[in-house]
């Protein structure tokens, strides 16, 4: 204890003296976050000017607010991004949760171990695709080539058709110009979210799952509880922190789109996009087409709105958590 | 994994609650068999569509498995973008082993520092990592420093440096190097090792896995990122190959809306259907041949970020 008083006392010069190593194998890194993460921070102000090139970010005129009101009152995609992006959130939340989920409960209930081993790498593969991939497998299933002939009103095929199509026309459907509708595009991307991260996020549950006590199972056999009760008394109330937790960590990142999934998934299709755009994809879009101090400034009240919701839930989590909260 | 061991033996153990349980039990295969195959349905299919004919296709749709089989597409693309692909593959290669081991020196370096308890300000450290992942600047003023100051644009290192140092592996390799017992260093300091040789000698060989582990983590960042290169990069020779896939399959789509008149689309000539499975398959190859053997360190890796939280 008094050595650790003695410590204390030790001023910044005696942990150089001593220590000093340590921190220049932190210097690499630093520099790299102060580079790309840093130094970006100063070009904020670039949301209070009307950038251009020449002038450079603290060169351009001040124009104050002036972005802001824009993007608020002129605009009238700036709610429609928003709720996109609050849409797109929260079915993903909802059912990034369900699923993996679930998943894990099942997964836990086999005993087969081939068949255990290769469903879970199954299920993990699509985290290992990046989002092109996942855009150009989409493709195969949604690419549409056919038209209706005006004078008989009969399908004809003009090309090759993915398999929802070909599932539509088996079903006695007719098919679906999934590229030029919008109206199912919300549903696709939150389909196809779920999908690829439902591996991934099963494997987190059941690495909470393998730290529960077994002895309570034990005990719940030995009662004649069945596997079902088991599962809605003792496993799902068990799992209920790890998925509080995930929940709050995503609800704190709700005002953030994945440009990636979007771009990746519908590329350059403006009468898609529409549906889908989220702040992020509007910002990269509105930077070619607004201007840099405009798109600055919603990358701002994003960056601003998402830091407040991050710190909401950190609160409530350390509130629920006993004092632990998410970082 | 203890609970998995109870679960087995409760099923042994009560034969006579088997038969009352065998819906729970049936329905998990079906479930987790069901989603299994969506995982896996579209892989395949992508792959056997590459392997057929454009004409098949274009008659039949597609298909998992054609009449015919055959190697045609990879034979086209190969004598008409050979050079192409093969040069995006050089640069991919490039910039995942370069930026991965870059990656790693980096990582490993401040994870150790912060690990240890005796660096004071180890949290002050810790938090100014931890505020990048909470609070960002944006794209904007991220692209704006990067072109107009580092001059990243058309440049290779576009496409390492902004992603060489990820805070969430950082935190990921300090839980790993913290597990290391401290008596050990404590033995090589008696010896009067410096802390660089205590690195270099003891934390780094006693971490063999988690570098692995966390190698991987970064190696996959490094293949998949085409968002940089959409960024930084208009130079085609520079075009790793996500984005090279990228710029096919994006074109197609946006044709495909039929917002661009017919006139414009018929001069731009699309690739064929089998073409972009084809280069799909090319894209992703090197992960399919690996997946069997780098699965278990991404898992391993997801497992001890979960448990730290």
């Amino acid at each position: 204890m008094e050595r650790a008083v003695k410590k204390k006392k030790q001023g910044f010069l005696w942990e150089m003296q001593h220590n000093g190593a340590l921190y220049i194998m932190c210097v690499p890194a630093l520099i790299l976050l102060l580079m790309f993460s840093y130094l970006p921070m100063g070009g904020m102000y670039m949301a209070f000017t009307k950038y251009n090139v020449v002038d450079g970010i603290f060169g351009s005129p001040f124009v104050g607010f002036q972005n802001f009101t824009f993007f608020f009152s002129g605009n009238p995609y700036a709610w429609n991004v928003i709720a996109n992006t609050l849409i797109l959130n929260f079915w993903g939340i909802i059912f990034g949760t369900i699923l993996p989920v679930s998943l894990a409960i099942f997964m836990n209930e086999i005993r087969n171990g081939p068949f255990k081993k290769i469903s879970q790498s199954a299920m993990f593969f699509p985290y290992f695709l990046s989002w092109v991939v996942v855009g150009a497998i989409l493709y195969g299933f949604l690419t549409s080539n056919f038209r209706v002939d005006r004078k008989t009103g009969e399908l004809i095929l003009t090309g090759a058709n993915g398999v929802a199509n070909r599932l539509l026309v088996f079903l006695g459907q007719s098919p679906i110009r999934w590229y030029a509708e919008p109206k199912y595009w919300k549903a696709i991307i939150i389909f196809i979210n779920v999908w690829k991260w439902a591996g991934y996020n099963s494997i987190i549950y059941m690495a909470a799952m393998t730290g529960f006590d077994g002895s309570l199972y034990e005990a719940a056999t030995i009662d004649g509880a069945s596997r079902f009760q088991q599962i809605t008394h003792l496993t799902i109330p068990m799992l209920k922190p790890n998925v509080v937790i995930l929940t709050l960590m995503s609800i704190g990142r709700i005002f953030f789109g994945d440009t990636g999934m979007i771009w990746g998934v519908v590329g350059q299709n403006s009468t898609v996009l529409d549906a889908v755009n989220v702040i992020d994809t509007y910002v990269y879009s509105s930077m070619r087409t607004m201007g840099f101090g405009f798109s600055t400034a919603i990358g701002l009240c994003q960056s601003i709105m998402g830091l407040i919701m991050i710190c909401l839930a950190n609160s409530v989590a350390k509130k629920i958590n006993d004092g632990e909260g998410l970082f | 994994m203890s609970q998995r061991k109870k679960g087995a033996f409760s099923s042994e153990g009560g034969i006579r609650q088997s038969s009352r349980d065998r819906w729970v039990v049936v329905l998990s295969y079906i479930f987790v068999g069901v989603f299994a195959l969506m995982c896996l349905y579209p892989l395949l299919l992508t792959l056997t569509v590459s392997f057929t004919s454009e004409s098949l296709i274009a008659r039949d749709g597609y298909r998992l498995i054609p009449e015919a089989f055959t190697a045609d597409t990879y034979t086209y693309i190969f004598a008409h973008s050979g050079v192409r692909i093969l040069r995006s593959y050089g640069v991919t290669l490039l910039v995942t082993v370069v930026g991965t081991l870059m990656s790693m020196l980096v990582t490993c370096l401040i994870s150790y520092a912060i690990s240890l308890k005796e660096m004071r300000y180890r949290n002050v450290i810790a938090f100014i990592c931890n505020f990048t992942s909470i609070f960002s600047a944006g794209l904007v003023p991220w692209y704006v420093v990067c072109v107009n100051w580092y001059h990243l644009a058309n440049s290779i290192w576009a496409l390492i440096l902004p992603a060489m140092f990820s805070v969430w592996n950082m935190f990921l390799m300090r839980t790993y190097f913290r597990s290391i017992s401290p008596s050990l260093y404590d033995a090589a300091k008696i010896d009067g090792a410096g802390h660089w040789k205590i690195f270099f000698s003891i934390a780094l060989p006693l971490s063999k896995t988690a570098i692995l582990t966390v190698g991987m983590m970064y190696l996959l960042s490094y293949w998949n990122n085409w968002w940089n290169a959409l960024m930084f990069i208009s130079d085609r020779d520079l075009y790793p190959l996500q984005y090279y896939l990228y710029s096919i399959v994006s074109n197609v789509n946006a044709i495909s809306s039929g917002r661009i008149p017919a006139g414009a689309a018929a001069t731009i000539r699309l690739p064929s259907e089998t073409v972009k499975m084809a280069v799909t398959i090319i894209t992703i190859g090197p992960i399919i041949f690996l997946y069997p053997f780098i699965q278990r360190y991404f898992v391993r890796g997801i497992m001890t970020g979960a448990v730290k939280e």
